[in-house]
């Protein structure tokens, strides 16, 4: 055998071979059942096996398996598996065992399935993976079984598909244990990352390989929450809904807090759905109720969720009470609560924001921008911000507040029609004058009482029978509509004032039945009254199409230097840059120095539902506003605590005053005190600029109690001034008419212009009862722009024993004034009297569809008059301003009529009485709006150019007082009304309006303030703007009319004479009046000048040759002796004429070069001159300078600016001397 | 361009900031939550990673099924790793102009429509 197979491949085997042996032959097993007799049954058949021969057994088969078989099967399943891999793996053989597969199926089509081969491909693979699967190398077996399956499928063996899917899935499952082994092994081998990644795809398997993934080092949280997520996912699949709630709950420690929106609401919405199908409701509604903010989910997915969430509180069958419901989102940012102490509002835009620290989140961003440039510009005047970013942020408001070093100015304005927001700094400063001040007063240990007292009244106080209200915001942030019912405050009341017991005392209890509280506040109202709201939140609003930027472009003004802000907004986007100037310009010499300039935005909130919800105490007592509570669809009722809803900061703040634990929301109530309620009527909305109305203040005192020490300030007397009692009486605007026979007792009427201090009203004043208390104001819109006016009423409470003893109603008002009139006036010197200027003013229609009647100009005070050269008739045709008129394209041009006028004079002190001259000028032309349209407009200029005309005449002399201040500017017809601007209230707004104008005055004395008076001229379209309104007033102040210094003179003397120059030459007298107008005595010097005319002479001489060689050309002409000698006379006086029109030196001045004077502060001189001329001629006499001075006696404080000294050169004055005949 | 892709930043505090869905396949109600969680769940590998790592650029994490996930979080189907690698570039541009804006606090959510539709135009470009 051994020379057959070879020495390796045969082996021995020798058992049972002794028959000799020491052996016990034991009883054949099989006798019982041989039934065949002949067998003897004691002959011995052999005998068992002995150990040796077991182990020798052993021995041989581990040899032959370990030598032979598997070193076979080896090399057989290698053999195999390059077959298949050659036929039937990679990608080429792919497609060709695809098409080869197919023109198969074709032709084999039995019943039983095509038959195969061993040699076939299909078989050699199912060997391989037999053999695979017998050597335990599950996954080439595997691998095999599915290749050979697929086939099987195909070809529909599916007898033999079967046999290879069993085996198949026997080879998955060992594999998996083995796998499962693998894990153990690597588990115990501390390698629970390599555990984990590899091979755990089983259903179940997976939540184990989340737990491998959070023993993992560092630990995989996230990862473990995914799997975990899966495999609730495998078992919902299995329907073990609660091995799958299992998952998801452990899954959710991990997701709980994150912001991935998708997640949470997967993870809550399953967990709820599975809660509800396993019939728990409660846990259902409490996850469902986390999903409901889910606006980042599609429509179909919100009313998915808010749909199950509803059904499964409808299977609960009550009304549910959630604290924290999502729905509606409250903003708890613009959270505003309302009360009125000691302060009242009178209308609801003058609520100053009581909630300071809630409004801090918004303030941030603020200051964030604030801080990032102060590091580059520092506080230097021009302060530019930028705002850069490519954020679209909607800025609905915004307010600026500046800091000066003395005093707090801050201004604010509303662009989104939010409410203002008024700080209560603002008020605080517009009432520091009416207060009584308490901290003033020195303090001692008597006065502790009463600080006590004070400290302890530091929370809010609030009057009984008067609501308290707080502004809250709701969003929706789905897109569906969500109805909402019975908002309502929930209040605690106690009875006791003592708040530091009952505090104690509610701390304690307050955290354990808080719900508790919310749930039955409902029944117990007796001591308060809550109101109540239902409204429907509109869904659809989305963040995505809403962010826009408003057109921003703006300026403000603040009291105190000027702070400018311009926000434009170019495109908005990443590269383009909203740009955000603030200027600061500072006032020059007030030393005011900006402190800080803080700007404020504020966002428009998405879905707008600011609902006013209100609790009125009855009783005196504490009352606490904990929360709001509101009802959705009808069945959910929600809760918000306001206290846990606001930022942290305050709660650190309240550790510090450890004994208030909620001051906002919890107000002292005080037994009820009168309250004054006013309100201004009519005030308009808008109005155009130097618009002028009667306004009435009306107060009413509801209560019964009485009132006292009324005083009232208001925070923009250039707009609002508190007129007299008697004014209720007069009609407006006949009382601004000048009084025909009053003139003394207007000059004597001593307005009490008083600035910036408190009207009190007369001591008798009492507001009580259904009657109502009016007072006059005198309403001026002043400048064009927003202009927010605050006033503040003080008042004193006749019961002293109330612990409020004075309060203050506060009203606001916001007026949008509209540019109407540009006003500008132009003074220059007119020469033909001492003290007398042309005055030009240029009017210009600013509105697009106002047309504006112009009545009267007068000047304020009595140094100056005024009057017209022509009567008004010819001087306005049109009688009115137009504020734009039809061109024949039919384009709208903004009307632009320009005059010219006037008059003027001034009346010395003396009382000295001067013919008054007059000149007028008219000329208009239209400037088209748009540049496209200037030369067509000019055209138009052109035509309108032609009407315009000069006029000059001599008025009659005015010799009469009183002083003719006013030039009524309308036709005769209409002249009868004639305003006083110097009578209440013109004279008041004046006033202010001067101190506004003030900035470059110089304590001069020669300047002159103009009132021009105009109305509208039709009533408008516009029903904003009321038509009662009939007076409207502009104020131009401090034009200077000493344009050359301190001095005016005027040269009076003939202007035409006759002189025989040939008896002698000729000696003229003139007077030069020197009128000084400043407040000091002035030095004059006037130099006479007899300059060389060397240049006129020889033009002169030209002239006489030219002039003879146009004769001597002439000369061909043969005329008549007599004629000649006409001629020669011509000839005789042209040349003369002509040099003395050129030469300056034809004439000189006699006398001294060089006059010295001295004149006394407002008074006039008069000093001879003399000249001589030699020929006649008309002369230029403006030869001569004056030289000026002021004496510098060391008052340095007056004004740096001021010129000190200056030179004057004579004006023309012609001189005509003929020869006498 | 891939089927799908998914881009989220993350600040700190696994705190999402952007979201983008901007592959061009049709989007799947159940996509958005699977993409998330892929994400969120590929954060722990990035954590890993950062800390052995200076680039930027980490190439791709992570991958579930067909999915991978590159940092920046990307969550994608297709193997242009260039693509991706300027794409990020790009958009991390963007992100410093945002930051920019004294308007934007660091850390919140970006709700800028204007930076919303530069991504995606990048993503057009490069994915």
């Amino acid at each position: 055998m051994r020379s057959t197979f070879g020495t390796g491949d045969c082996s021995l085997l020798c058992i049972n071979s002794s028959q000799e042996a020491p052996f016990k032959h034991q009883d054949n097993p099989w006798a019982s059942y041989i039934t065949d007799s002949s067998s003897s049954p004691t002959q011995d058949v052999g005998c068992f096996l002995n150990m040796d021969d077991i182990d020798e057994i052993k021995v041989l088969m581990q040899d032959l398996s370990s030598k032979h078989i598997i070193p076979n099967m080896e090399q057989t399943i290698r053999i195999l598996n390059q077959q298949v891999s050659a036929t039937r793996k990679g990608f080429r053989n792919q497609i060709k065992n695809l098409w080869w597969r197919k023109g198969k199926e074709d032709g084999a089509d039995s019943l039983n399935g095509p038959s195969y081969n061993f040699n076939s491909i299909e078989s050699q693979i199912r060997v391989l993976g037999d053999y695979a699967f017998m050597l335990r190398d599950y996954e080439l077996a595997l691998s095999n079984y599915r290749l050979i399956s697929t086939d099987y499928k195909i070809d529909k063996a599916w007898k033999r598909y079967a046999g290879v899917q069993k085996l198949g899935s026997l080879g998955q499952l060992n594999a998996t244990r083995c796998g499962l082994w693998w894990i153990e092994m690597l588990k115990a081998r501390d390698q629970y990352k390599e555990a984990a990644t590899d091979i755990l795809h089983s259903a179940v398997m997976l939540e184990q390989a989340s737990y491998c993934y959070l023993l993992s080092k560092p630990s995989m949280l996230r990862k473990y929450g995914f799997h975990l997520v899966l495999s609730g996912e495998q078992y919902k699949k299995c329907d073990q809904i609660k091995h799958a709630i299992r998952t998801y709950r452990c899954a959710l420690s991990v997701f709980k807090g994150t912001t991935w929106s998708y997640i949470n609401d997967h993870v809550h919405f399953h967990i709820g759905q599975w809660y509800a199908s396993l019939g728990m409701y409660d846990v259902a509604v409490k996850h469902m109720t986390e999903i409901l903010c889910c606006s980042h989910q599609s429509k179909t997915t919100q009313e998915l969720f808010l749909g199950d969430f509803l059904h499964i509180v409808e299977k609960t069958g009550r009304t549910f009470e959630v604290t924290k419901l999502q729905l509606p989102v409250i903003n708890i940012s613009t959270l505003r609560v309302i009360y009125e102490d000691h302060r009242t509002f009178g209308s609801p835009s003058s609520h100053s924001d009581t909630s300071e620290e809630v409004v801090e989140g918004q303030s941030r961003k603020i200051h964030q921008a604030y801080e990032r440039k102060r590091g580059r510009t520092g506080w230097a005047q021009g302060m530019t911000w930028e705002l850069l970013g490519a954020e679209t942020h909607i800025l609905s408001g915004f307010a600026v507040e500046a800091l000066f070093c003395d005093t707090i100015n801050s201004f604010n304005r509303d662009y989104g029609g939010l409410c203002a927001n008024i700080r209560e700094a603002l008020w605080h400063s517009l009432e520091e004058e009416m207060l009584p001040s308490f901290s003033a007063a020195k303090t001692n240990w008597l006065e502790l009482q009463s600080k006590l007292i004070l400290k302890k009244h530091s929370q809010n106080v609030c009057v009984a029978g008067e609501a308290v209200k707080v502004t809250i915001e709701f969003k929706n942030p789905l897109q569906i509509s969500i109805p909402i019912s019975s908002v309502t405050l929930v209040c605690k009341y106690s009875a006791s004032t003592d708040e530091v017991i009952s505090n104690e005392n509610e701390s304690s209890m307050e955290k354990d039945n808080k719900v508790g509280h919310f749930r039955n506040m409902s029944s117990d109202n007796s001591s308060f009254m809550v109101s109540e709201v239902d409204f429907l939140l509109g869904g659809g609003e989305t963040t995505m199409n809403g962010p826009r930027l408003l057109p921003w472009k703006m300026k403000i003004n603040v009291p105190f230097g000027k702070v400018k802000m311009k926000l434009s907004d170019d495109g908005f986007g990443i590269e383009s840059i909203c740009t955000v100037y603030l200027t600061a310009e500072l006032p020059v010499g007030r030393g005011a120095r900006l402190e800080r300039l803080v700007w404020d935005f504020w966002e428009r909130p998405n879905c707008p539902g600011h609902i006013q919800l209100s609790a009125t105490p009855r009783e005196e007592g504490t009352l606490e506003i904990i929360g709001v509570r509101w009802k959705l669809s009808g069945t959910i009722v929600g809760f918000y605590n306001f206290e846990l809803g606001l930022p942290k900061k305050n709660i650190l703040k309240r550790r510090k005053t450890k004994d208030l634990p909620n001051e906002k929301f919890k107000f002292m109530v005080i037994k009820s005190i009168p309250k004054l309620q006013g309100s201004i009527h009519p005030l308009p909305g808008k109005a155009y600029a130097g618009d002028l109305r009667q306004l009435v203040l009306e107060l009413r005192n509801p209560s019964e109690f009485p009132v006292k020490n009324l005083k009232m300030k208001i925070s923009h007397p250039r707009f609002l001034i508190i007129g007299k009692q008697e004014n209720m009486m007069s009609e407006f605007p006949a009382c601004l008419r000048k009084k025909t026979d009053s003139v003394q007792s207007v000059i004597h009427d001593n307005p009490n212009i008083t600035t910036g201090t408190v009207f009190l009203f007369p001591e008798g004043t009492s507001v009580q009862g259904d009657t109502p208390f009016l007072w006059p104001l005198w309403f001026r819109a002043a400048v064009p722009g927003d202009i927010s006016l605050c006033m503040s009423i003080y008042y004193e409470i006749g019961d002293v024993s109330s612990i409020i003893k004075y309060r203050t109603l506060r009203l606001h008002y916001n007026v949008q004034v509209l540019p109407s009139l540009d006003v500008s006036f132009q003074i220059c010197p007119f020469r033909s009297r001492l003290e007398e200027f042309l005055v030009r003013l240029d009017v210009v229609n600013k509105t697009s569809s106002e047309s504006f009647q112009v009545c009267q100009l007068s000047s304020v005070g009595h140094q100056w008059e005024i009057s017209l050269v022509e009567a008004p008739d010819s001087i306005f045709p049109l009688q009115s301003l137009m504020a734009g008129f039809e061109h024949e394209c039919g384009r709208r041009f903004a009307g632009w009529v320009r005059y010219t006028i006037l008059a003027v004079e001034r009346r010395f002190a003396s009382e000295v009485e001067i013919p008054v001259f007059c000149s007028l000028h008219v000329h208009g032309f239209v400037r088209g709006k748009e540049k496209g349209f200037c030369v067509r407009g000019e055209g138009f200029c052109c035509r309108l150019e032609s009407k315009s005309r000069r006029l000059s005449t001599f008025g009659d002399d005015v010799s009469t007082s009183p002083v003719k201040s006013d030039a009524i500017l309308v036709p005769q017809s209409i002249k009868d009304i004639v305003y006083d601007v110097n009578s209440a209230p013109l004279v008041n707004f004046h006033h202010y309006e001067r101190l506004q104008q003030e900035v470059s005055y110089k304590g001069d004395l020669n300047t002159v303030d103009f009132v021009l008076i105009y109305r509208p001229f039709r009533s408008s379209d516009d029903p904003d703007f009321s038509t009662s309104s009939s007076v409207m007033s502009h104020h131009a102040c401090h034009f200077s009319t000493a344009s050359t210094g301190p001095i005016s003179w005027l040269v009076d003397g003939p202007q035409t004479m006759h002189h025989d120059f040939s008896a002698s030459f000729c000696e003229i007298n003139m007077k030069m009046h020197i009128h000084n107008s400043s407040g000091g005595t002035t030095f004059v010097r006037i130099d006479t000048l007899d300059s060389d005319g060397n240049s006129g002479q020889i033009n002169s001489v030209n002239v006489v040759q030219s002039a003879t060689t146009d004769n001597q050309a002439g000369w061909h002409d043969i005329a008549p002796v007599n004629e000649l000698k006409v001629a020669s006379n011509a000839l005789e006086t042209q040349p003369g004429k002509a040099l003395s029109l050129e030469s300056a030196s034809s004439y000189i001045w006699s006398g001294s070069s060089s006059t010295h004077l001295h004149i006394e502060a407002m008074s006039s001189v008069e000093i001879p001159l003399q000249i001589c001329v030699f020929s006649p001629g008309t002369y230029d006499l403006s030869n001569y300078v004056l030289n000026w001075k002021l004496p510098s006696n060391g008052q340095g404080d007056s004004d740096e600016k001021r010129q000190q000294s200056g030179q004057c050169q004579g004006y023309k004055y012609y001189l005509t001397v003929l020869q006498s005949t | 361009m891939a089927t799908t892709a998914c881009f989220i930043i993350v600040s700190r505090n696994d705190i999402p900031i952007y979201e983008a869905e901007v592959g061009v396949a049709a989007k799947r109600e159940d996509a958005a939550q699977l993409h998330q969680f892929i994400l969120h769940a590929a954060l722990d590998i990035v954590q890993d990673l950062a800390w052995t790592t200076s680039a930027m650029y980490l190439k791709s994490v992570d991958r579930f099924n067909e999915l991978m996930v590159s940092v920046l979080m990307l969550l994608h189907d297709s193997r242009n790793d260039d693509g991706i690698k300027s794409f990020f570039q790009e958009v991390h541009e963007l992100y410093i102009k945002t930051l920019l804006n004294p308007l934007y606090l660091p850390g919140s959510r970006i709700t800028s429509s204007h930076f919303d539709t530069k991504v995606r135009a990048l993503a057009r470009k490069y994915l």
